[in-house]
This record gives C-alpha cells, sequence and structure tokens, in this order.
C-alpha cells in the first residue's frame, strides 16, 4: 500500500487527476486575466528575470522603541539619554554598551543602535542581520504606520484629518498594514492585489499562484480574483506538503480519486461550496507541480519563523520548475504583544527572527537571487515608549508608528528612510507629550504618528517588484494622499 | 411610519407563527410548526424571464398587468413584485437580499428597502430596491444591460430573472433558475402547514431538518438522539436539554501544581503531560461531544469558548482551562451578564489578558480593550440588527476610542490572584491558585473618576471617584453590558457558530430582539437567544436553497460530526473513545483549546475569498488545510487510532450499518442512499451521487467494507459535506 510518492505518480500517469482538473480549474494566469482585461489594459510582456517579495509579518506589534534606538548624545535630537530616561527606571532600556551599532547617513552619519538580539547571540547558527547594514543590503523605514492621509500632532489632535480606524486595535492595525488602507475595511490585501494585476502578465504559465504563504490564510495575500497558495512549513518536504494520503494504483482506488476530482466540480451554485473546492482545487494542481523539490544549502534555524523561510527558499529554488517569474511570500513571527516580560520576550523572538533573515538572506546569495528577493517587515503597531509595569515582567501597551526592516541586494541599505518627523528628521522624537506623541497631557504614552505611511513603504516595493503607475492607485487607493510613493530605499 | 407598518402587519396574513418569540414552561410539551418557509417567487413579465419591475414612484400601482419593464438607472429604486411568502409580524424588508450577477459573473447585491403589499392582489408583495451595490467587493460596478436576479429569504431563493440596468439586453445568459412566472400568484395553502396526524404520537416528522437541528445543536447527529427528538419535538427537547445535568463526564478533579514543575513532577511519568498541557482538557472535551447527553451545553460552552478566548498558549495548566471551562457552561444557559463577571474575574482570563498584573501605577490595557472589542460590543455603533450604523458621511461610527479604553483599564486595577487562606477556598500552597475568582487588592486599585461608554440613556457612564474596585468594576460591566450593541454583536456570532455564516439582518434582529427582552423583560437571557437562534425560520427547513447560505464546518465540528454518525468506540470496538483525537483535528487548523491569539481561530468577520461573503470558518481553509481534511478523512476512514500511552482505548468508526447496506444491493444504490440520508439529509445531487456510484461500483461487490470507505470517504471530503446547509 505504502509507495514512494514519485513511483505512484508515475505509475498512475497522474493523467487521471489532471483530466478532472482540468476541466474546473481555473488556471491561475486566466484568473486575473478576468481582472485585468476588464479593468484596464496590462499589456502582456513576460520579464526575462525573478523578483519576489517577501513579507515578514510580526504579530502583536514588535516594539520597534527597543528594536532601533539612538546611541549618539547629540542634544539637538533625541539621544541615548531621551531613551534612557523614560525606560531604564522601569527597567525595559537596553544598556547603551550592549546596542550594535549603525551609522546613519541620513541622521548626518550620527550612530544608531540595533537591538542585541539582531547580532551574534548565544546559540545562533550565523552573526545575524546586524553585519548586513554594514554591507549595505539592510535599510530602515523609520516611523512608519497606518494613515489616511499625513498629519500633524495638532491635525490629530483637533481630528481635523481623518484618522485610521480603531487605532491601537490589533485586529484593526494588522488588517490595515494588509489591506493597505486604513480608511475602511477591505476584503482584499496588498499583496493580493498586485497579484490580480501581475499575474497574468508575468507568470502567464504559472503552475502555482503568484503567492504563497507560509501561514495560512491572511488577508494581506488575498485578492479579489487570485488566492494564496498556503503550506506548511519546512517540517514537511515540498513533495509531500499537498498530497492526498492514502490512494494507490488499484483500480479501486484510481476511480475513488478520479471522484475525489470530479465532485469538485459540482453542486459549484452554492457560493460557499464552490469557494471551499476552488481552495481544494488550487492544492490539487500545486500538489502536481511540487511533487520533486530539491534541498537548500544554507542551515536553517529549527524555529517556526526558520522553517517557514526554510520552505519559501526551497520554493524559490523550484521557481523555474514552476514556471513563475514572479512571486510574494508571506511569513510571521509572534507574539510580539509583550504588555509583560518583554525584555527575554522580545529578545527571544528578535533572535528567532535575526537568525533566520540572515540565512534566508544567505541561502539567496548561494542561490545567485539575493538581488531579486527582498524581504521586508509589517508589524501590527509600535509599543507606548512608556513602560507598562515595572521590574522582570515590565512591558509595553499598543502604540502606532514603527520601524520597519527591509532586505535584500536591491536594496539601497545603510540608511534610514521615509519622511521627516517634527525635528526633521526620519526618526521621531522620544518624548511622551512631545512633539511627535499623540497622546497628550500628563498620561501621555508615547505613541508615534506615523511621518511615513504603509502604503507608501509598500508601494515602493511594489513599483520595485514590477507594478506600472497606472496600477499603483489601483492597488493603494490612497496612495494619492501622499506626497510620493517611491521612499527611494530600492535601487532603481 | 411605524404605526403603518404595524396596521398593514394586523391586516395580512393569517398563519403568523408567533410561538417563535414565546417562552414556555419546561414541562409543557410544545408543538413544533412545519419548519419549511414557502419559496419565495419573484413575478416576472407574461411569457417572459424578464422581472417584472416598475420606479418606485409607482408603488400605488396595482394593475401589475400594465407594468412595463424597461432599463433603470443605476442607483435608482425601483419596485420588484414578490409572492408565495408567509411573513411573520414585524418581519420586513431586512429579510430579504436581492442578489445580483453580471454577464462577467461578477456578484452584487442590492439593498431592499421596503416591503409592502400590492392593494387587490393577494398574496404578492412589492419590494422596494435600491440598485446600488452594497456587497462593495467590486469598485465602481458598471451596469450596461440585463443582470440576473434573484431573492433570497430565510435561506430559500426564488427563480432568478433578467432587470436591464443602463439598457436592457447583453449578454447574459439566463441561468438554471431562470423561470418565468406571470401572475396571478399562487396562494399559499395553509393546510401544507400541518401534516396529517397519526395514532402513533410523532413530535417531529421532518426527518431532513431534524438531522440539520442536530448539525446546528449538537456535536452530531445520531441515531439515539435522533429518535427522541422524532418523539418530543425540538422544542421540549430544548426545554429537557436546559436541565439535563452537565457534564456526563466529570470534569477532572486536577489540583493545582506549582508555577515552576517540580524535579519530582518531571520525573514521575505523564505528570507533565496531566497538569501541565492542555491533554487533559482536550480529551475530556472530546469524550463529552462523542458521548455527553447535555449536548447543547457542551456546544453552546464551545460557542462560547470562541468568544471569550483564552489560549492553552499561555495557560500554562490544564486545571486552569477546566476552571475556565466550568464557568462557560455554568453560564451558557444562564444570564450573559453573570458570564461577564464570572469570565472577569476568571484567573485564566486574568492571566491571559493581564488584567492580574494591572494596576494603578502600572495599568495594562489588554483586558479592558479585548472586553470591549471582542466580547461585548464591538468596534463601530449597530443597529438592532447588526448592520452598520452610518454618519453622515457614510462611514461607521467607532463605539469606543483610546480614551475609553484608558478608562476602562482604570477600572480593571487592582486584582490579583486569590491567594488569601481565609477568602479562598482552592488554595494551595506552593500553587498559583487558578480556582478561585481574582480577588481585589484596593491599594492598587485606581481611585480617580472613570468614564464609560457612551450611548443613548447610558447606565453609569461616569463612575465617582474613591470607588472600591468591585464596585467599579460591577458598575462598569453594567455600563457594558446595556450598551445596544450587546444583542446583535453576540447574536451575530452565536447564529455563526450554530447555523449560518452569513445571516439576514431580519434573523440577528430576532435573536437580539430576544437576548434584549426574554418575553419576561430579562436582558441576557441566554435560554432565550439560543432557542430563538435554533427555532429562527432561517433556521429550520428540510432544505436550504439560498447559494449564500450555510458554513464551513469547523474542523472540530467535521470531525465530531462524523465521529458520532458512525458510532465512534474504541480501537477494537470493544468500549469508548478515549477522546484522544486532536492530534488529527488540529493538522485542519484548529487545535483545541489551543489558539493562536485572542482572535480565537478565525475571525468572526473573515470574508470567503473571492466573494463578499462573511465564512469565518474560511480563515482556517487554505490550500494546506483542504488537504488536511481530506487526509483526516483518510485517517478515520481507512485507519484507526491505536492503543498508546496516549490512548489507553484508542478510536474506531463502526461501519457495520453501511457495509449492510452495501451487502444488501449489488447496485450500489442503497448504499448510496443510506450515506445521503445520514450525512447531508437528502440533499445529495443527482451529479454527485453517480459520480460516487461510479467509483463504488470500480469496487467488487465481494468487498462490501471498501465499496462503504469509498462511498463515505468521498461524500465526508467533499466540499458538498463540508459545508454545512
Amino acid at each position: 500500500m505504502k509507495q514512494n510518492r514519485r513511483e505512484f505518480l508515475t505509475k498512475s500517469g497522474c493523467a487521471l487527476g489532471m483530466a478532472a482538473i482540468a476541466t474546473q480549474v481555473q488556471h491561475f494566469g486566466m484568473m486575473s486575466a478576468l481582472a485585468q482585461t476588464v479593468d484596464g489594459s496590462n499589456a502582456p510582456s513576460v520579464p526575462n528575470d525573478y523578483r519576489a517579495l517577501v513579507c515578514i509579518f510580526m504579530q502583536g506589534g514588535n516594539d520597534g522603541n527597543n528594536t532601533v534606538i539612538p546611541i549618539h548624545s547629540d542634544a539637538s535630537l533625541s539621544n541615548y539619554s531621551s531613551y534612557s530616561n523614560a525606560r531604564t527606571a522601569s527597567g525595559l532600556a537596553i544598556a547603551q554598551n550592549a546596542l550594535l551599532p549603525i551609522t546613519v547617513p541620513r541622521m548626518n552619519n550620527l550612530s544608531y543602535g540595533l537591538n542585541p538580539s539582531l547580532g551574534v547571540v548565544t546559540g545562533g547558527i550565523n552573526n545575524g542581520m546586524h553585519e548586513l547594514w554594514a554591507q549595505g543590503k539592510m535599510a530602515i523605514v523609520t516611523n512608519t504606520g497606518t494613515l489616511v492621509k499625513p498629519m500633524t500632532r495638532a491635525q490629530y489632535q483637533a481630528n481635523s484629518v481623518p484618522r485610521p480606524l480603531q487605532l491601537f486595535s490589533h485586529s484593526d492595525q494588522v488588517t490595515q498594514y494588509q489591506s493597505g488602507r486604513s480608511d475602511q475595511n477591505s476584503f482584499t490585501g496588498w499583496g493580493g492585489r498586485i497579484s490580480d494585476r501581475r499575474t497574468q502578465a508575468d507568470n502567464p504559465g504559472g503552475l502555482v499562484p503568484m503567492i504563497t504563504s507560509i501561514s495560512g490564510a491572511q488577508l494581506f495575500t488575498a485578492g479579489q480574483s487570485t488566492l494564496p497558495l498556503a503550506i506548511n512549513n519546512a517540517g514537511t518536504s515540498l513533495s509531500s506538503v499537498l498530497s492526498p494520503q492514502g490512494f494507490n494504483t488499484t483500480a479501486a482506488s484510481q476511480a475513488r480519486l478520479s471522484a475525489f476530482n470530479q465532485l469538485r466540480a459540482q453542486d459549484l451554485n452554492s457560493d460557499y461550496i464552490a469557494a471551499a473546492s476552488n481552495i481544494t482545487n488550487q492544492a490539487i494542481q500545486a500538489n502536481q507541480a511540487l511533487s520533486t523539490f530539491q534541498e537548500v544549502t544554507v542551515a536553517f534555524p529549527n524555529t517556526s519563523i526558520g522553517s517557514q523561510l526554510k520552505q519559501v527558499a526551497r520554493l524559490i529554488k523550484k521557481r523555474a520548475d514552476l514556471s513563475v517569474n514572479r512571486q510574494i511570500f508571506y511569513v510571521q513571527i509572534g507574539s510580539f504583544d509583550t504588555h509583560t516580560s518583554q525584555i527575554n520576550g522580545q529578545g527571544t523572538l528578535l533572535s528567532q527572527f535575526s537568525q533566520a533573515v540572515r540565512a534566508f538572506y544567505d541561502e539567496m546569495v548561494t542561490q545567485g537571487v539575493s538581488n531579486s528577493v527582498t524581504t521586508f517587515t509589517m508589524s501590527d503597531f509600535a509599543r507606548t515608549f512608556n513602560p507598562a509595569g515595572s521590574g522582570a515582567v515590565v512591558g509595553s501597551d499598543h502604540a502606532w508608528a514603527n520601524h520597519m526592516f527591509v532586505i535584500g541586494g536591491a536594496v539601497s541599505g545603510g540608511n534610514f528612510y521615509g519622511g521627516n518627523t517634527s525635528n526633521g528628521t526620519p526618526f521621531p522624537t522620544l518624548q511622551m507629550n512631545g512633539p511627535d506623541d499623540a497622546d497628550n497631557g500628563t498620561n501621555a504614552r508615547g505613541r508615534w504618528i506615523p511621518t511615513t505611511s504603509v502604503e507608501q513603504y509598500a508601494a515602493t516595493l511594489a513599483r520595485w517588484y514590477g507594478l506600472s503607475d497606472g496600477d499603483m492607485s489601483i492597488v493603494f487607493p490612497n496612495i494619492v494622499n501622499f506626497p510620493t510613493n517611491d521612499l527611494g530605499f530600492m535601487q532603481p | 411610519m411605524r404605526s403603518r407598518k404595524s396596521r398593514f402587519w394586523q391586516q395580512i396574513l393569517g398563519a403568523v407563527l408567533v410561538s417563535f418569540l414565546l417562552m414556555f414552561p419546561v414541562q409543557a410539551q410544545e408543538e413544533d410548526p412545519n419548519p419549511d418557509s414557502p419559496t419565495p417567487i419573484l413575478l416576472s413579465e407574461a411569457g417572459s424571464t424578464r422581472a417584472l419591475a416598475a420606479p418606485s414612484e409607482s408603488i400605488g400601482q396595482t394593475n401589475l398587468s400594465k407594468i412595463k419593464s424597461g432599463a433603470f438607472s443605476a442607483n435608482s429604486k425601483i419596485l420588484l413584485f414578490v409572492s408565495n411568502l408567509n411573513l411573520m409580524p414585524d418581519e420586513g424588508a431586512n429579510a430579504f437580499r436581492v442578489n445580483v450577477e453580471d454577464a462577467k459573473g461578477r456578484q452584487y447585491r442590492f439593498p431592499v428597502l421596503e416591503i409592502m403589499p400590492v392593494k387587490g392582489q393577494n398574496g404578492v408583495y412589492a419590494l422596494t430596491v435600491l440598485l446600488t451595490d452594497e456587497l462593495k467587493f467590486w469598485e465602481r460596478p458598471k451596469f450596461k444591460g440585463d443582470v440576473l436576479v434573484s431573492l433570497a429569504w430565510r435561506g430559500l431563493v426564488s427563480n432568478s430573472l433578467r432587470l436591464g440596468i443602463g439598457k436592457t439586453g447583453g449578454i447574459i445568459k439566463n441561468d438554471v433558475r431562470a423561470v418565468s412566472t406571470t401572475a396571478p400568484p399562487t396562494q399559499i395553502d395553509k393546510s401544507e402547514n400541518s401534516p396529517n396526524p397519526t395514532p402513533n404520537f410523532v413530535g417531529y416528522y421532518y426527518s431532513a431538518d431534524r438531522t440539520r437541528f442536530l448539525e446546528q445543536a449538537t456535536f452530531g447527529p445520531t441515531p439515539g438522539i435522533d429518535q427522541k427528538i422524532r418523539r418530543l419535538g425540538l422544542r421540549t427537547w430544548l426545554n429537557t436539554q436546559f436541565e439535563a445535568p452537565y457534564p456526563t463526564n466529570p470534569y477532572p478533579n486536577l489540583i493545582l501544581m506549582p508555577g515552576n514543575a517540580t524535579d519530582e513532577c518531571r520525573a514521575t511519568l505523564n505528570c507533565i503531560r496531566d497538569f501541565y498541557t492542555m491533554y487533559p482538557v482536550q480529551t475530556w472535551f472530546y469524550k463529552e461531544a462523542f458521548y455527553g447527553d447535555a449536548q447543547l451545553r457542551h456546544r453552546t460552552a464551545w460557542a462560547l469558548s470562541q468568544l471569550w478566548v483564552v489560549s492553552g498558549v499561555d495557560t500554562q495548566q490544564a486545571s486552569w482551562m477546566f476552571a475556565y471551562h466550568q464557568k462557560l457552561s455554568q453560564h451558557a444557559f444562564g444570564n450573559y451578564r453573570n458570564l461577564m463577571t464570572d469570565i472577569t474575574l476568571n484567573p485564566a482570563m486574568g492571566n491571559y489578558l493581564d488584567m492580574i498584573r494591572s494596576t494603578r501605577n502600572n495599568p495594562n490595557e489588554n483586558f479592558a480593550r479585548e472586553i470591549l472589542q471582542l466580547f461585548s460590543i464591538g468596534l463601530f455603533m449597530l443597529n438592532q440588527d447588526g448592520t452598520l450604523q452610518l454618519d453622515g458621511d457614510g462611514k461607521p461610527i467607532p463605539t469606543y476610542d483610546q480614551n475609553t479604553v484608558n478608562n476602562f483599564t482604570k477600572v480593571f486595577t487592582g486584582w490579583t490572584l486569590c491567594e488569601n487562606t481565609a477568602l479562598c477556598p482552592n488554595r494551595t500552597a506552593g500553587a498559583p491558585n487558578y480556582k478561585d475568582p481574582l480577588l481585589l487588592n484596593q491599594n492598587n486599585h485606581d481611585l480617580t473618576a472613570k468614564t464609560l461608554l457612551a450611548y443613548p440613556n447610558a447606565v453609569n457612564q461616569n463612575l465617582p471617584a474613591g470607588q472600591n474596585g468591585a464596585t467599579d468594576m460591577t458598575q462598569a460591566l453594567d455600563n457594558i453590558f446595556n450598551h445596544p450593541n450587546v444583542a446583535p454583536f453576540v447574536s451575530r456570532i452565536l447564529i455563526q457558530h450554530l447555523v449560518t455564516s452569513d445571516p439576514t439582518p431580519a434573523y440577528v434582529g430576532r435573536v437580539a430582539a430576544a437576548f434584549n427582552n426574554n418575553g419576561s423583560n430579562v436582558r441576557g437571557d441566554m435560554k432565550a437567544v439560543i432557542k430563538t437562534i435554533l427555532l429562527d425560520p432561517e433556521a429550520r427547513g428540510n432544505v436550504k436553497t439560498d447559494p449564500k447560505y450555510g458554513k464551513l464546518r469547523e474542523p472540530v465540528q467535521f470531525a465530531t460530526n462524523l465521529y458520532r454518525q458512525f458510532n465512534v468506540r474504541s480501537f477494537d470496538g470493544t468500549t469508548q473513545s478515549d477522546g484522544y483525537v486532536n492530534q488529527i483535528i488540529a493538522p485542519m487548523g484548529q487545535n483545541t483549546f489551543n489558539s493562536a491569539t485572542v482572535f480565537n481561530y478565525y475571525t468572526p468577520d473573515y470574508i470567503v475569498p473571492g466573494t463578499a461573503l462573511n465564512g469565518p470558518e474560511f480563515g482556517i481553509l487554505t490550500t494546506g488545510t483542504a488537504i488536511a481534511r481530506a487526509n483526516f478523512i483518510n485517517t478515520i476512514v481507512f485507519n484507526r487510532i491505536g492503543i498508546s500511552s496516549l490512548a489507553p482505548f484508542g478510536t474506531s468508526i463502526d461501519l457495520t450499518e453501511m457495509q449492510a447496506s452495501a451487502t444488501a444491493d449489488a447496485s450500489g444504490n442503497q448504499l448510496l442512499d443510506a450515506i445521503n440520508t445520514k450525512l447531508m439529509h437528502g440533499t445529495m445531487s443527482e451529479q454527485m451521487k453517480n459520480t460516487i456510484l461510479t467509483a463504488v461500483l470500480a469496487v467488487a461487490d465481494t468487498d462490501p467494507l471498501l465499496r462503504a470507505r469509498t462511498a463515505i470517504y468521498l461524500v465526508a471530503s467533499s466540499s458538498q459535506y463540508q459545508v454545512q446547509r
């Protein structure tokens, strides 16, 4: 009964299954052709290179205030003292000499520091992300967050400019990061909408959807006409990750497999049945494409995020077999919702993040595609500059603008990017009730008002990926509210 | 407006189903009406598949034969005409949905603004319909030509007809339901509503609806419970369930263990597993789902556990989760207000959302935010039918802001685990007390005044400074509980868990009304809420035809329904299963009592990809878990769960009945019929039946067990079964 899967496919010819599927599966290219011919025209010219975006979502709201920290003592800007004055007493501050220094041209070459977990760590399998800054392979987009329009502190407090819906709420802020708009709820994510616009043009013969999630269904990956491939992490090999079990080569078993496939073309007048069958169809079709796979070269950490990125690396290695020229991936790491015990909690998560990202970058170098693959972060929101609690259990609460990482050979690395805050630089003034704090009065907690919108951040990535100017406002309906849709952190 | 409508309702339709909202004493045998609503009929022009339609200004016009339906402008208001309805008192426009499909296959929905009877045309109603898409899935729809419209009501769909928008004509094709239906309309034969009495008293004849009901009210139908409902009827059975002792398998009485497991425990076989993991909770939960008598309470508690979420990810000990579940099950048929108190003061929740660490000097807003957003009122002001209230710019209206959260955060400061020997009966030296309710340390309570939720006639909107923490909490929970959002918010989520993912506003409104007032001026009576959900005409009926009706079975229900349908038992079939099944359910995306976040395994607002429909359970249906579902079926149909240290008895299903059907009839038809009845309450399409039959007949008739397995695998793994309708 048990047999090698490849042997099974060869024996059964897999044509039986495919014949049934062919009648019902909407080809991934065709599906978005529907969207495109209806909504506008994209002259199809298949790209001759490969590009991929890899989104790492830091679930729960990573505390950016303890991720990128001023080391310098320049009194004209927020410096290490501004930070330690607010966070040392409660036990939330990281010692100045523990920070991993980075020099920032945009900040007049002042020194900033990364959380020590982003460098060499005990038990690590590589040197972490920190080194990539000096190599020019990593940029930080500062003070980024959900916005409907640019907004000053006075405008926020007077409520004279529309605010994003339900600031500081996990589910809503996650939704807005992933959907790419903050003025209304959206059924689709910005990754999904890019896929809607680009699948037909970029991956006309693609055997898998343009988007893959290694973390289940996500709004980010949902388009109007495209669905993501969602598979397990590298704990499961690509060849068995979507393989239905229990079939063999007997006539009876093959008849059952055939019926199993045919049933998904039936009773589609029910929307729910059609949706469920469509998802299963995609799985079966992708399974055919993934039946062979090659292992990656670089060692990945044995963590959830490590295993997710390893699976992404495997898929990228198979890109030619899968006939894809453009891909978007979604992975996530959590939980950064550190209301309590943040020092250890965030430290552990950041080191997992850093180890995995570095392994992934190194693997891309090995595969020769490091200039073609750009990894970037998103997170629900930042956390209050003012700590929550004190001592060993000290944490922080929900806030707003945050710092994002972008990594890859195509990144103009080693610098801060994004709009200027009240102090004329892209780094916020670290002061409760200060000029960048959304909060007001003596109880202000330090929730920075973003000076770069999620849309600007995303659009810069999307432009590099190949989204046309004409499609920019379709994928990001509110991008027109902002001064630029290119923050400059990607090489032209 | 209101009084005119009331008079209008009094004038029409004698057959009213008033019993739905009335409560009866427990002892009485209650009668169940015919569950089937009539199927609405959209009227067409004579001899055509074009909908009879008129501008809304012609509302007074009664001579339908004079109407000439041309093309209408987008965004205009028109009348459509419908017959074959049997409306309840106060059942109005929000019970109807006009579904629209254009030539490109895109789906839209037009709001129904009003329904009025057409004078002189008995049984015909005019629906005022606004030709503006309300789903908003497709941006900027352009209508240029005919679209197909159909009307959904109580889970039933009408015929579909053409409607010209912008102009008539175009390339849209009639679909299978396009049927010309010229007046005169049919009059409802009310005699059909009561089946002929038979000598042997049967409480509930409707076998297909019995199965549907059991899918909604239990962890799956069994022959025994089906017989009981057949005899007692739905209403009487519900009343017996409200009183049934729970649980059948007692909660394991686990002692509280130290926060750090001792070396002794680490060295003792199974000590970590039995005290520090969710294993005992999961096995107890599944045994109760498989064999418990108080199915409805277990089911309701399970739904509540997905609303008031506490996860094993942060809940260290099984005893903590049991203490939590006891509160859920205790209040499942109690009052929502008491549930709010007991969960707020439950240590597992206190730990999960940090309230036990929130003090006036170091406040933590986690619980304050989530009790508002997730457990009671949600983010936006709702109408009583669950639809969003909109401001003048068409934007939703937030229920609260950060300032409100800050004030509730202050309210909930000062509570700790109960570690006072005199006051805490379950306190165990050396172990944190997660059994007794939290205890107030007034010194850590924020004494400033608090400004809470504002709403019309708000209860306790302002709490004065200096109050005791317990008083603050009680008054603040009253402030939340009396917010008008609670009824529609909670009602909609419970409907989604039990019956259908995208209920009509009318259905939500009927349940919310029961939440607001159980008939005896009691707010929050869960029995009234559950009863109303399960007896509503949108829930009941032998068949539901609306393409947008139903829900994807969550993995837990998917598994327990199949297990119960096939007489789940131990590995060797000699005794009960031990309930060790989570390990084959978790890969489908639902690791029981281990939700990844406080947002549950899926959000109630999840939109099914490629549609604008709510479908919470689709949040965990991916290419990966879709295959996991098929593989789960493979495991239970072709294999068993063997005996191991984790599974003292193992688990298997019993296929003798299906095997007998396969043996009795070599044509396979009897087997197919048996499975169709059992799993799909007779709704299997001919096409599906033939496809499965082909596979069954590929198995030699000398192997009836394999024939049975083949058929069950194919039905159970199909989307047609996985979507519960």
